[in-house]
């Protein structure tokens, strides 16, 4: 009730005050901010746990997965210095790398894993979430090799987990705050527009990545779904997930809709609409792809965020003066 | 293998000798796909005053073309991760054939002919392996003669190397599948190359950059006289980075880098969406819909020489006595070494690429 509220307050702002440099400050320090320090706070506790005891660490792994995929969409600056990202998150693992990359940790008992520094330096697919959910949840890996080593790898990558949570949150708070809140004709924004394209791309990728990436993949296609693939389905997050990221860009939506109130109202009743069928689909991993009835399910679903998509494009992107054109937000 | 590799051989080597010139009234000088207003898409013949000549409407979304080396023919490619190529006759722009790739492979949206116009070949995703692959078709009835490895994943442009006997071929490096749409499923470990293949697909050559760029995706490729290749890339790492987005290889040296001094190639946003070589190769340019602009270099010196600004310029080409490039807003212009002189401006969205028409 106290979101909605917080929710209906942004939607119908005083718009005589409207400024694009305010849409950004209020973004950077009401949506950015608060979901970095929560993730920083989240994967220390998470090493803190992993540290006093490498059992019963689920419930603090939960949290702190949960802190990321509510900022996953922030895909750049801090997250992309170093790759921090892809250590926090490899995944889609396309090619089977992580269950490859930690076996060969184990078998070899990698003294890696009992130093911060060495361990940073170790294979990308052997960091992060998607790893540590593996040596929690994986019936092979969970078993394989000494009790003692893996309980050192789990340490290891709770704390790596940690590290990079702390130098994203220390690079955002102040430093690339102020950049995308004081363009600089010298800086990485030049205009308070600039800045704005960049929040409006991190809604827009956002939304792409999980109707094609967290939907796509299990959807697979009729004829060849592709349950296996969804993602963190050893630990039961992948509906989960889509969840989460539809209330963080919902949410990303209303701050950067405030001067607009109609592409306010319409990107909000796409996401009701989404969350109601995320809610409604009672499939946790997208088990049901397989099935013609389920799978309708999934599928509407994934259809019900690429309609958001095409919602915010035609309505906020040109309300924020962000579509650059046919060539400019595509790629090939 | 061996023996697909030994049939593509000699087919290669059947027919060494041009087919007859043809002269070419009314053909096209430049193609290129785009969207039109009524939300179709088609790919369109210019002059070289920037005139429309024909325009034929495409399945779904096109990307670029590849023009026949001696008649007026072009194959109009889809985009990724479409599965269609139309054949087109650039006089009166009807559709020849249609060529679709075997089931698991979809287009990359670019291909070249072979220097006899005996073999098409295409650059394709075989996507449940995510590996690059060179689909192969013979032009006399457009039928599918097999596919070779193209020496990376997701091959994009390629080029035939002006001694006809071998390929050039910008292997990306990004993995999709198409139950993901577009999505780039591997960036963490990208490798992209530029590969250097004989007709029948052996490996010449495999060219990659340092470590440092191997987010640097390697997907454009302009190719000069003296088998100089121009690549451009797309940077797919932290945006605060700004890597070259040019570069330059010639077979046994190491590849050049270009870019413009720091803030000005920033501008680029690490995003080249093509390149071209003025004929005479003297010019290198490369264009960034991003950053709404071209920049042009020396090649002979590597020096860079000026930023032309132009809103959603994507599309570049090489035409007679200048570069010509186009929009996303529905511009061509022509692009000197001084300045750009704005040709004509029509009602459609030009997509990615300006290609060279048949040649008369």
């Amino acid at each position: 009730m106290m979101l909605r509220t917080a929710l209906l307050a942004l939607v119908f702002p005083c718009a005589a005050l409207a400024t694009p440099g305010e849409t950004v400050r209020d973004t950077v320090e009401n949506h950015i901010l608060p979901r970095v320090e929560t993730f920083a706070q989240e994967a220390q506790a998470l090493s803190d746990a992993a540290t006093a005891e490498c059992t019963d660490l689920r419930p603090a792994f939960a949290d702190a997965f949960d802190a990321w995929i509510s900022m996953s969409h922030l895909r750049f600056g801090p997250t992309e210095t170093d790759e921090r990202a892809f250590a926090l998150a490899f995944w889609p693992d396309t090619r089977g790398v992580i269950p490859r990359a930690l076996g060969g940790l184990i078998e070899a008992e990698d003294p890696a894993a009992s130093d911060p520094d060495s361990f940073a330096q170790v294979s990308i697919a052997a960091r992060g979430f998607y790893a540590l959910e593996f040596l929690l949840y994986d019936a092979a890996l969970s078993t394989r090799g000494s009790d003692t080593y893996r309980c050192a790898l789990v340490q290891a990558i709770a704390t790596d987990i940690a590290r990079l949570a702390e130098a994203i949150r220390a690079d955002w708070d102040p430093g690339y705050a102020r950049t995308l809140m004081d363009p600089d004709e010298q800086g990485r924004y030049r205009t308070d527009q600039e800045a704005l394209r960049e929040l409006y791309k991190a809604l827009d990728a956002g939304l792409q990545f999980t109707a094609d990436t967290r939907l796509g993949r299990p959807l697979g296609s009729y004829d060849r779904p592709r349950p296996n693939r969804a993602e963190a389905h050893r630990s039961g997050r992948s509906l989960h997930h889509v969840t989460l990221s539809l209330m963080a860009l919902r949410d990303l939506a209303a701050h950067l809709s405030r001067d607009h109130p109609q592409a306010a109202r319409e990107a909000d009743a796409g996401f009701a609409r989404a969350l109601d069928r995320a809610a409604m689909l009672d499939d946790p991993v997208f088990a049901g792809v397989a099935e013609p009835a389920p799978r309708l399910r999934v599928e509407t679903l994934q259809q019900s965020v690429q309609d958001i998509r095409d919602t915010v494009a035609a309505t906020l992107a040109p309300a924020l003066g962000v579509d650059a054109g046919f060539n400019a937000l595509d790629g090939d | 293998m061996t023996t697909r590799r030994s049939f593509l051989a000699t087919l290669a080597a059947g027919a060494a000798l041009p087919a007859t010139g043809w002269a070419g009234l009314g053909a096209p000088v430049l193609l290129a796909a785009g969207r039109w207003p009524d939300g179709g898409f088609r790919i369109a013949g210019m002059d070289a005053g920037g005139g429309i000549t024909f325009t034929t409407p495409l399945p779904e979304r096109g990307h670029a073309a590849a023009a026949h080396p001696h008649r007026p023919l072009a194959v109009a490619f889809a985009r990724r991760p479409g599965t269609f190529a139309l054949v087109i006759d650039c006089t009166t722009g009807t559709v020849q054939a249609r060529l679709t790739p075997p089931s698991g492979h979809h287009f990359y949206g670019h291909g070249t002919f072979s220097a006899d116009d005996t073999l098409l070949f295409t650059t394709e995703n075989a996507y449940e392996l995510g590996q690059g692959r060179i689909g192969i078709w013979d032009t006399r009835d457009w039928s599918r003669i097999g596919a070779v490895d193209s020496g990376g994943t997701g091959p994009h442009d390629m080029a035939l190397m002006p001694d006809g006997k071998s390929l050039v071929v910008a292997n990306g490096g990004i993995e999709t599948h198409p139950d993901s749409g577009r999505a780039k499923l591997n960036l963490a470990t990208m490798r992209p190359n530029l590969t250097y293949l004989g007709l029948d697909g052996e490996i010449l050559d495999r060219v990659e950059l340092s470590d440092d760029l191997h987010r640097n995706s390697i997907r454009h490729l302009a190719l000069a006289p003296d088998g100089t290749v121009a690549f451009a890339m797309q940077w797919q790492g932290d945006a605060a980075e700004t890597p070259p987005l040019l570069g330059l290889h010639r077979r046994g040296a190491a590849p050049r880098l270009l870019a413009a001094p720091g803030p000005l190639h920033a501008r680029l946003r690490g995003y080249a969406g093509s390149v071209a070589l003025s004929q005479g190769a003297a010019l290198v340019a490369i264009t960034s819909p991003r950053g709404g602009v071209a920049h042009l270099f020396d090649i002979e010196t590597g020096a860079f020489l000026h930023a032309h600004p132009m809103d959603d310029i994507c599309g570049l080409a090489a035409a007679p006595d200048a570069l010509v490039c186009t929009s996303g807003t529905g511009a061509v212009a022509r692009i000197t070494r001084d300045g750009a002189i704005h040709l004509k401006r029509h009602d459609c969205n030009w997509d990615n690429h300006l290609v060279p028409g048949p040649r008369a």
